[in-house]
């Protein structure tokens, strides 16, 4: 009985505590400028020109391993995706969509508010956490087809990227080898993180907790996108 | 649709194969962290693949801007390098002028000239190296404003007119990052009144 209690006060510790991981991750990767000069990553990109491959499948792969908006969307996809080809299926969608509008994005100058960009990606979370719970269902009957919505959510993570990137200011030469360099790193980041998290999800579902916890898991997700939407569009108003 | 139901005991993964991938995934992961991420953030490669691909250079020009950052803050402290709204009293008649200087970069090294000008008030300047491309930044400070872009870019030489945006101070921030030892030649021409090399 006692346990049944605290559980939904952990998973609402557990949502805070993503909130205040992904704010902390995010002041740390906030550049600071020294005499309009950059340092990190955007520094070396601003002193760059020409096709650098290694480094910028690296950056991609640093920005898609770092980026908990990302991860956090990933770990809702894969929640209950238990077949390799289910997997496989669900982040191939995730790719592509990001990878179109990623190097569409940069290449034709598409600029959004990165706010409102990565308020949506918030959303995404949120999505997939109320997916999850099948919350669609009970409220209005049917859910949204999961491999279209990963795929739209997907062409939007590409832009929050492509948004990113842009604010990096890459260099006209070489710009399309560097670009298709820093895809092949996010693609590659992101195997990483999901092999990551499958190997940790691969315990949790063999312990009789899981089926206790997998809703309350999810309400934590999508008390995580609300938090990230909502300190985006923060962000967005006093910008 | 995503079935949100219990996996079954056939769906997953043994112990014996969780173990197995966890053991590889912590190998993978400080195999990357030697080749890939210490090189690349640290210019720490001890392998020599970071180098091989790129990586160790930039975690060498990350260091080194980060050196420079910190270099920057202290001597912030101490004096104002910039002071442009004293070095240009509005009142000043901006005379016709014209000068040339010269600087030398070593590799890595950076150098910024800057000139105080009036608002819309133009200069005409050409500056040029003697070979490599190094990049530039072209810009503006002034009263409440802490930096304004023009252009920037990499180039050998360059040619154009300048107009100044605001009161204060304007000037080129040049970085050698050829590998090799860098003149740079600057010619300035107009509505100027003072030319000083602040960094």
């Amino acid at each position: 009985m006692d346990q049944q209690r605290s559980a939904p006060q952990r998973s609402l510790w557990l949502g805070l505590l993503v909130c205040v991981l992904a704010l902390a991750v995010n002041a740390t990767f906030t550049a600071a400028f020294a005499h309009g000069v950059a340092d990190g990553d955007k520094g070396y990109i601003q002193e760059s020109s020409g096709i650098l491959f290694g480094p910028f499948v690296y950056l991609g792969a640093k920005h898609m391993v770092t980026g908990y908006d990302h991860l956090l969307f990933l770990f809702g996809v894969i929640f209950y995706l238990y077949r390799l080809k289910a997997v496989s299926l669900y982040v191939t969608m995730f790719a592509v969509g990001h990878s179109i509008t990623l190097i569409a994005g940069v290449l034709l100058q598409i600029q959004f508010n990165a706010y409102l960009i990565d308020a949506i990606i918030g959303l995404s979370v949120v999505y997939k956490a109320l997916d999850n719970l099948g919350a669609f269902q009970r409220w209005f009957g049917f859910s949204p087809d999961a491999r279209a919505a990963t795929l739209v959510f997907g062409l939007f993570h590409g832009f929050g990227l492509a948004t990113k990137l842009q604010d990096f200011e890459l260099a006209e030469d070489g710009l399309l080898a560097n670009l298709i360099a820093f895809n092949v790193g996010v693609e590659l980041g992101q195997m990483l993180a999901l092999a990551g998290i499958l190997i940790l999800m691969g315990y949790w579902r063999r312990m009789s907790s899981f089926a206790k916890h997998a809703g309350l898991a999810n309400v934590a997700l999508a008390i995580a996108g609300v938090a990230l939407t909502g300190y985006q569009l923060v962000g967005y108003f006093n910008s | 649709m995503s079935d949100n139901r219990l996996p079954s005991e056939n769906e997953l993964p043994s112990p014996a194969q969780l173990l197995r991938s966890t053991l590889v995934a912590v190998v993978v992961a400080a195999g990357l962290l030697v080749t890939l991420v210490l090189p690349a953030e640290s210019a720490i490669d001890p392998t020599g693949i970071g180098r091989l691909l790129g990586l160790t250079q930039m975690g060498e020009v990350k260091v080194a801007l980060a050196q420079e950052a910190d270099a920057a803050t202290h001597a912030d402290l101490g004096e104002p390098a910039d002071a442009p709204a004293s070095a240009a009293p509005p009142q000043a008649a901006p005379a016709e002028a014209a000068r040339e200087v010269t600087v030398t970069l070593a590799p890595d090294e950076a150098a910024e000239i800057k000139v105080d000008m009036l608002a819309g008030r133009t200069i005409a300047f050409e500056w040029e190296t003697d070979g490599p491309r190094v990049n530039f930044d072209l810009h503006g400070d002034g009263p409440g404003i802490d930096y304004h872009r023009y252009t920037r870019g990499t180039d050998a030489r360059v040619t154009g007119e300048l107009e100044a945006a605001f009161d204060g101070a304007h000037g080129w921030f040049w970085r050698n990052r050829s590998g090799q030892t860098v003149n740079i030649v600057l010619r300035v021409r107009g509505d100027f009144t003072d030319v000083r090399r602040v960094m």
